[in-house]
């Protein structure tokens, strides 16, 4: 297929670089500089895709952003296919592969298409849920179905090889579009030393300056938009960005854009240097104030068969015509209601091809342009519209009648025009997503038909958004923009003259959002207010008959403006036709919210490069490497990776998890215990805090000895534990939980800024400073004494006491404290020399076969002797007397401490409350579900009052049975009786209520 | 003195001591010089950090420090105090809090010279192995920043000589620009793997050099 619809000269394509792509499986040429729909228009292809709904042949209709029909699948691999693309916005490249997302087996041919012609009648909006209503339990199987044959194409099913990132931005001004007003904003808050940054959505900078008939300062538009761009390039603080979609626009002057970095390259992104990059950057900026130059863009006309393909934007025809070199057919009809849609027949004229007749709704159409076409002996047939369109897969003629636009009538006889391409103009629409985004209401403008801003606090609008339609008005308001935003943040702005250009005498337009049909407009062939979803004017009526009558309502019923577009092109036509049939103004029946994104994006390029192994941080210890050498296996604690278990050989988890029990219980293990958090408290008052801090006393706690705490939010629920030594009389270590550290420091912080700043008391995170090495058995004082340099006898070195001293030469503070009931040191040193120390203990721990253990056989050592671990035995709702714990609270403290007036309430104090127990299967080899509830009798009858659940299970090795934690009613009146369980797979267990400690409960293993 | 604990963490004999980078792994494309590098990093591991705590309206507390650091205390936060040649910075990073940063294996003894210059209600905290210090320089490392953290780091809001606490990727870092195009990060221990792979991989499409 040759391009037949190229234009010998003109446009900003290059016609020495032709590129070749496939669209639907066939080989096409275009031109460097082209999008993809110019050229597919350039080979003359008609049919791009098939209709959401109705599976009507659609073509081309639009420029831009607004494109509802031409939404095309990318992608020559799997991995690559990106659904939903605008083929107006894809830049063409060579090898550039296309399909249309609707349409089987093919669009030219469509079996869905069938049901659509048939449905004129039989698709009302609500069809699928009138239809499919009965019975309700085949909902699902119709939706399979409905849903196959909906949809804007697929998502790939291999994964994206692509990288996505994000960069931050501050800037004075940022200018959203870079047409005529925001070229002048820039210029004018560039030269007055802003920090700038002008994103535009486009290939090229320039906007309708690209496309224009006019001259600035006597040259082609263009030329100026060369100079500007040209300029601002040269100053430091300007930042251009080019295809950069400005897609959310967030609180405070806070605006995402979207720069497509490879997308105009090919359809994955080729590297650059020799190094990867990413395809889209997602720029987050940080605007003092936003200029607003999104332009408007035009309304199309509603009338019958209006998406017959051929019919098309007005400014869309001139724009592939000017800027593309593309003319989209060979003899035109033009539609309008306003001057500026003129332009579309001069420049199909001036291409040389036949301008049939300009249908201008207004009586008495003048102006330059209109003037202008009439020289060209352009026939003008006023007081009339198109009122619908002839042909199935390309326009064949247009029926044009007269028109009484307040009497919503025909008026006397219609006739055919013969044509193949109809554009409409129906006015145009400020592009105000941006200033809706953040929720302020768009404000109704009748002198412009339009909704302008509702003002949003630090942002202007300049220019076409701002109703400031010609180009004089639009560079002068941009200008404007640009000097009054700068002096808004804080420079001093310089006005900047601006160019010369030529006025251009424009008639008034004429508001006309449905064309009146000979038929009324239930009746009459599909007028079509949003091509994307299908909707119709009449499906519009019918929904504001059938009650829907709030415009959110009809948006919801009819899928108006619920398109990929956001009903770009639609939304004004169908509110203003809503309107009229509730015989309402526009501004009553009110507009839909927009919401970002403005254009559909990757979410790739919303995680950037937060995913995969940089998705969430990884916490390591400094002891990583020797746990990755004993072959560990990690787990997640928090961010923290810990080791889980070291299997040995082929061992399975249960039996390392066993080994590593029986090593500690029997021999020595060695646990690394970093993670815990450690924060360092000095100050005289240290010791008064500690005391508000803890439910324990802190009074009498002398250096050298260390001490177990419980703290409680101010409900007097747990919050956390760990243990805290007195390194001197002002000095304290403090450790928490692994995954309460950074709270318990804020919380720490909170007590004492906003309650008690009067306490002279320092805390700060000493977490990664120390590493903690766990030695732990019946050996581990033999282990001890090779490699400290002190005397750790029972009597030098008693239990909850600690020492310093060198420890493989590297200095240390031992902490004697157990979390297994076993003889236990814990070992800190400073993080650095951590590896060197935990070498020498293995070294010197072969001959006792130290065996390093993980998070899984502490959990196991820890329970058999009872000990909770916060956020597993607790869940925020259990007081310290629940745990068993009263032994550490300190209710005779003489100043009250966090959460103790909450412990003295009737709801704290009842005695039926869920109380820590052990469990004991009658069954040893049963191990209990974690989360399993308890229940009392064993025969299952409605309701079964459930008693309480499993926190903690495992089997143990010292006792030869499984054993369970878990919180009870009223447990610690329970111990002995039977309750029951129940288990996953429906079978019930039987088990005894116990004391939570099964191991050594007179705790004579540590005290030796 | 003896109503807290000092503690001299380093050993008087030889041991190898390990920056918390040991562990990590070069997963991006690296240059082998920095010529022509968009980026180069390099670490400065095992210096000397310490915080300290303090009343900054105290004159005593002030003069003290300055005595004790050869330094004045920066008293908001902006430009940080520094001594290049002998190695020794602070910084302001809270009403009450400072950053002190000394040549390796100082700390104790600049804790030492502290205790005895200070007098009141203090605080002196050794977290030398708690954290390491990352030199990113270059003529893309502005851009490496950007790309990692949400700070607004241009010249006018950000002079060379200026430090900061922020976030940095999910993280936080200690930001410090100390030439046009030369930065310094402090990061945490435990996050210093991550922080440095998330750096690699923002550096990369400029080229990168990691000085070892």
């Amino acid at each position: 297929m040759s391009q037949r619809n190229r234009l010998g000269t003109g446009g900003r394509i290059d016609r020495t670089r032709p590129l070749s792509f496939n669209f639907n499986g066939v080989s096409l040429q275009g031109f460097a500089g082209d999008t993809l729909a110019s050229a597919l228009l350039a080979n003359g292809v008609d049919v791009v895709n098939r209709s959401f709904k109705y599976a009507r042949p659609r073509g081309v209709m639009a420029a831009g952003a607004d494109e509802p029909n031409a939404i095309v699948q990318l992608g020559s691999t799997e991995a690559g296919q990106v659904p939903n693309v605008r083929a107006t916005q894809q830049a063409l490249y060579n090898g550039l592969v296309a399909k249309s997302t609707n349409g089987w087996p093919n669009v030219d041919r469509d079996v869905m298409g069938l049901l659509g012609s048939l449905g004129g009648q039989f698709m009302p909006p609500g069809f699928y849920y009138k239809t499919f209503m009965t019975p309700a339990s085949a909902w699902p199987k119709y939706e399979q179905y409905i849903r196959k044959a909906a949809g804007l194409g697929r998502s790939p099913v291999e994964s994206d090889p692509d990288i996505y990132d994000h960069m931050n931005h501050h800037c004075d001004v940022l200018i959203v579009g870079a047409g005529p007003s925001g070229l002048a904003a820039a210029l004018a808050a560039g030269r007055s030393g802003a920090r700038v940054i002008l994103c535009d959505e486009q290939e090229e900078m320039g906007g309708s300056l690209l496309d224009s008939r006019e001259s600035i300062d006597g040259s082609p538009a263009a030329e100026w938009v060369a100079t500007v761009l040209a300029e601002l390039a040269t100053l430091p603080d300007v930042l251009l960005l080019a295809r950069t979609t400005a897609n959310g626009y967030h609180d405070h002057n806070f605006v995402t854009l979207h720069e497509r970095r490879t997308e105009h390259l090919a359809d994955l992104a080729p590297q650059a240097n020799g190094r990867r990059q990413s395809r889209a950057r997602m720029h987050k900026v940080r605007a003092k104030r936003v200029v607003l130059a999104t332009g408007a863009l035009e309304r199309p006309l509603v009338y019958g068969r209006n998406d017959v393909p051929g019919n098309m934007l007005a400014g869309a025809v001139s724009t592939f015509i000017r800027r593309y070199g593309v003319i989209p057919g060979k003899t035109l009809v033009l539609s309008t209601t306003n001057d500026h849609g003129y332009r579309a027949a001069l420049d199909w004229h001036d291409a040389g091809r036949t301008v049939v007749a300009i249908v201008d709704a207004r009586d008495k159409p003048d102006g330059d342009l209109v003037a202008a076409a009439r020289s060209r002996n352009i026939r003008v047939i006023s007081g009339s519209a198109v009122i619908e369109a002839q042909g199935k897969k390309r326009v064949t003629s247009a029926v044009v009648a007269a028109i009484d636009i307040e009497g919503f009538r025909v008026m006397g006889s219609t006739q055919e025009l013969g044509c193949d391409t109809i554009a409409s103009s129906g006015g145009y629409s400020p592009v105000i997503h941006l200033a809706a985004h953040t929720g302020r209401r768009p404000v109704w403008r009748e002198d412009l038909f339009g909704f302008v801003s509702g003002g949003v606090p630090g942002q202007i609008a300049a220019g076409g958004v701002n109703g400031r339609w010609s180009l004089r008005d639009a560079l002068e308001d941009g200008f404007e923009a640009g000097a009054r935003a700068a002096a808004e943040a804080g420079l001093n702005a310089v006005t900047v003259t601006p160019p010369a250009v030529a006025a251009v005498r424009e008639g008034k337009a004429v508001a006309l959002y449905e064309v009146p049909h000979t038929k009324p407009t239930m009746r009459a062939p599909k007028q079509f207010v949003d091509q994307q979803n299908d909707v119709t004017a009449a499906g519009i009526e019918l929904a504001t008959r059938e009650g829907f009558e709030s415009i959110e309502h009809v948006k919801r019923y009819t899928g108006l403006g619920f398109g990929t577009d956001q009903g770009k092109l639609g939304n004004i036509n169908g509110m203003a036709i809503a309107a009229r049939v509730t015989k309402q103004t526009i501004p009553e029946t009110g507009t839909t919210v927009f919401r970002p994104n403005y254009t559909p994006i990757a979410f790739g390029a919303i995680a950037g490069r937060h995913c995969d192994e940089l998705f969430d941080p990884r916490r390591y210890t400094a002891l990583h490497a020797s746990h990755l050498e004993r072959g560990a296996k990690f787990e997640e604690v928090g961010q923290w990776m810990r080791p889980w278990y070291f299997p040995r050989g082929t061992e399975s988890m249960h039996d390392a998890v066993q080994r590593e029990c029986r090593a500690v219980r029997e021999g020595v293990g060695m646990l690394d215990a970093s993670t815990l958090g450690k924060i360092e408290i000095q100050g005289k008052d240290a010791r008064e805090f500690l005391n508000r801090l803890y439910t324990n006393a802190w009074t009498k706690l002398e250096p050298g000895k260390c001490r177990y705490g419980l703290m409680c939010k101010d409900d007097g629920m747990v919050m956390d534990d760990g243990v805290t030594a007195c390194l001197a009389e002002n000095h304290f270590h403090m450790t928490t939980t692994t995954g309460g550290a950074a709270g318990v420091l804020d919380w720490m912080e909170l007590w004492h800024q906003t309650e008690w700043p009067e306490l002279e008391v320092y805390f700060n995170s000493t977490t990664d400073n120390w590493v903690a090495m766990t030695i732990t058995g019946p050996k581990a004082r033999k282990l001890l004494a090779e490699v400290a340099d002190i005397d750790v006898s029972a009597e030098a070195f008693p239990y909850m006491d600690w020492r310093e001293a060198k420890v493989a030469g590297v200095p240390a503070r031992i902490f004697r404290i157990s979390f297994t009931g076993e003889l236990s040191y814990e070992i800190n040193v400073q993080a650095n020399y951590a590896m060197h120390v935990c070498k020498a203990l293995f070294e010197k721990g072969a001959k006792y076969d130290l065996t390093p253990y993980g998070t899984e056989t502490m959990h196991v050592l820890r329970a058999e002797k009872g000990f909770v671990i916060i956020g597993q035995e607790t869940d925020g709702s259990v007081t310290p007397e629940d745990l068993g714990m009263q032994w550490c609270v300190g209710y005779k403290k003489p100043y009250s401490w966090i959460g103790r007036r909450a412990l003295s309430r009737p709801d704290t104090r009842r005695t039926d409350r869920k109380q820590l127990v052990g469990l004991k299967p009658l069954d040893p080899k049963v191990v209990l579900q974690e989360g399993a509830q308890i229940v009392l009798e064993k025969e299952i009858k409605i309701p079964m009052p459930m008693y309480g659940h499993v926190t903690s299970s495992y089997f143990s090795p010292v006792l030869g049975h499984g054993f369970a934690l878990a919180l009870l009613k009223g447990g610690s009146e329970r111990m002995g009786q039977t309750v029951y369980l129940s288990s996953g797979d429906g079978s019930l267990h039987a088990a005894e209520v116990v004391s939570p400690v099964f191991y050594d409960p007179k705790g004579t293993r540590h005290h030796v | 003195m003896s109503d807290v604990a000092t503690f001299n963490a380093h050993p008087a004999v030889a041991v190898q001591a390990e920056s918390p980078l040991a562990i990590s792994r070069i997963t991006v494309a690296t240059l082998t010089s920095a010529q022509g590098a968009g980026v180069c990093v390099r670490e400065h591991a095992l210096l000397g950090h310490l915080i300290l705590r303090g009343r900054a309206a105290d004159e005593g507390f002030r003069a003290g420090v300055e005595v004790a650091l050869g330094l004045p205390l920066p008293l908001k936060m902006g430009p940080v105090s520094r001594d290049a040649e002998r190695g020794v910075s602070v910084q302001w990073m809270s009403p009450d809090e400072w950053l002190i940063v000394v040549p390796q294996g100082e700390d104790y003894a600049t804790e030492a010279r502290l205790r005895e210059a200070l007098s009141g209600h203090y605080a002196v905290m050794q977290v030398s192995g708690a954290q390491t210090v990352l030199e990113l320089s270059g003529p893309s490392a502005l851009a490496v920043l950007m790309k990692s953290a949400g700070y607004d780091f241009h010249p006018r809001n950000f002079p060379v000589g200026k430090g900061v606490s922020t976030t940095l990727a999910k993280s936080t870092a200690v930001i410090r620009r100390v030439g046009e195009a030369q930065w310094e990060l402090i990061i945490r221990r435990s996050f210093a793997d991550y922080l440095y792979r998330w750096l690699l991989d923002a550096s990369e499409e400029y080229g990168v050099f990691v000085a070892r």
